[in-house]
Order: structure tokens, then C-alpha cells, then sequence
């Protein structure tokens, strides 16, 4: 699983590169209103809204945790629980980055229309359907933890599941940054 | 080896909940210089991966073989960052100048 992350990992890492690249070399990262070719200016990402994403997935992250030493202890009935919170989240931050993109793209953020929107779009979507696969894998160990599975303190398959789902959390840590939180130059990218 | 610690876990909870807070503290304050605020927001940042990764990916009770193997691999994008970082630098500090 390290080396599965570690290639991931590089994957995301070419992606906020070139992210990193086009910004800093763009004349124009975000665009304004252009009155003359009747486009409004491209929305600004909200930055409370997604904080709350990435609080969700800390909590997660805890809940897997514990869902994880649940399972070392051989507590079948809390592993379930935390198990099943931790794909609550997963199902949660996605609900929200729907509401997101649904929200951006009324505002006229449209893929293509931009780097500013196509990065944005890549990078979060990249990152949404590791999201997508942590969960379904998720509610598939909460199903064979019911099984009784891993009874025993036969833990490998959820230490495994949790690397991932950390993973997840930890990737997002840095595109929130990298995406939401650093501010436009005055000029530029 | 299994790593169960439950009250570190709530820490490191407590701590990236802290951090993020933080960071958005740092980002309303506009009046603070570009370069010190991604400097602020990146060191944050990473400071949460390595939580993340040291204490609930339990990177740091594994074996050093596999630290560095993980280490090293993750350094070179960073490497590669700065130096497309500092090449940008040297052309903006030094416009003109062939």
C-alpha cells in the first residue's frame, strides 16, 4: 500500500506542480468582469465552505483511527461504528464538493474557460474520486467487519484501508492550501 | 506491530483542528506581505501532512528503511518546486539583465 500511495502521491504532486507553474507565470490567474465582451468575473472559491470540507475530513480521519484500534482491541460493535462514521464523512465531503461545483459552475466557472477554472476543476475532481474509491472501499470493510472478518485483532485489512483513507485526508490538507487559501499577487498569478 | 494510542490521536485531532483554524486566521489578514503569508500558509500545510502522516498513518513507529524510502521519493517534487521557485525569483529580481 506504501508504494501504491507513494506513486499516488507523485501523481498529485505533478498536478499542483503544474498548477503551481501556470499561476505563477499567468498575466491574468483570475479573471474580472470584461464589460466590453459582457462576461462577468469568475467566482471567487469559498474558503469557509471548503474549511468545513477539510474539518470534515479531519473528523474522519480520527474516526478511522479509532475505527482501526477498535479493531486491534477486537471491539467488532465500535469498529462498525467508527467504520461507518468515517464513510459518513466521505459520503458528507462529497455531498459538499457536488454543492460546490454546482454552486461555481452556475456562477460560470466553466471547465476550459480558464487555467484558473480547469486547474481547479482537475486537482478537485483528482482528488474527489480518491474520495469516491476510499469510501466504497470503506463501506466494503464495514460490511466484513460485520462478517466478523477481522475478529481476533486480525487488523492488516483495516490498517491498510485507513493508510488510504489518511492518504486522502493528507492530499487534501495541501490542495486546500495550495487551491483556496493562497491569495492572488497583485499582478499575476 | 500495532500502534494504539487513543489519547495521542485526540492531540493530534485537537492540534490539526487548531492548525486549520489558524490557517484561515492567516488568510483574512490581507494587509500581511505576500511572501510571509505563503510562507505562514505552506509550513502549515505541512505541518498537518506530517502529523497525518507521522502519527495516524503510524509512519513514525515504522522502520527507518521504509521512512526514507517514502521520504525520499516525496522530497524531489518539493526540491523541484523550489528550484522553479527560485529560478522565477532570479528572473523577476534581475529583469533585463541577460
Amino acid at each position: 500500500m506504501w508504494i501504491f500511495l507513494l506513486s499516488d502521491a507523485l501523481s498529485f504532486a505533478g498536478l499542483l506542480l503544474a498548477y503551481g507553474i501556470l499561476r505563477g507565470g499567468a498575466t491574468v490567474w483570475h479573471h474580472a468582469a470584461d464589460p466590453v465582451h459582457h462576461l462577468p468575473a469568475e467566482p471567487e472559491l469559498g474558503i469557509a465552505f471548503t474549511a468545513g470540507l477539510t474539518f470534515l475530513l479531519i473528523c474522519s480521519s480520527v474516526t478511522m483511527v479509532l475505527a482501526y484500534a477498535a479493531v486491534v482491541e477486537n471491539k467488532r460493535k465500535q469498529a462498525q461504528l467508527f467504520l461507518a462514521l468515517t464513510a459518513l464523512g466521505g459520503i458528507l465531503f462529497l455531498c459538499g464538493q457536488a454543492k460546490e461545483y454546482t454552486g461555481l459552475y452556475q456562477e460560470g466557472l466553466h471547465f476550459g474557460a480558464s487555467h484558473y477554472a480547469t486547474t481547479f476543476y482537475c486537482i478537485t475532481s483528482f482528488h474527489g474520486f480518491h474520495v469516491f474509491s476510499g469510501t466504497t472501499y470503506l463501506i466494503v470493510m464495514l460490511i466484513r467487519v460485520g462478517m466478523g472478518k477481522y475478529d481476533g485483532g486480525n487488523y492488516n485489512h483495516i490498517e491498510i484501508c485507513g493508510l488510504f483513507w489518511h492518504f486522502v485526508d493528507l492530499i487534501w490538507i495541501l490542495v486546500f492550501t495550495f487551491v483556496y487559501l493562497v491569495p492572488s499577487a497583485p499582478t499575476g498569478g | 506491530m500495532a500502534h494504539v494510542d487513543r489519547k495521542q490521536y485526540m492531540i493530534i485531532f485537537l492540534v490539526l483542528g487548531v492548525l486549520t483554524a489558524l490557517e484561515i486566521g492567516v488568510v483574512q489578514f490581507k494587509s500581511i506581505d505576500r511572501t510571509l503569508m505563503l510562507v505562514a500558509l505552506i509550513g502549515l500545510a505541512v505541518t498537518k501532512a506530517a502529523f497525518v502522516g507521522l502519527y495516524y498513518m503510524h509512519l513514525k513507529y515504522e522502520t527507518r528503511i521504509l521512512k526514507l524510502t517514502i521520504a525520499i521519493p516525496m522530497a524531489t517534487p518539493a526540491v523541484y518546486a523550489l528550484v522553479l521557485i527560485a529560478e522565477a525569483t532570479y528572473r523577476a529580481l534581475f529583469r533585463g539583465v541577460s
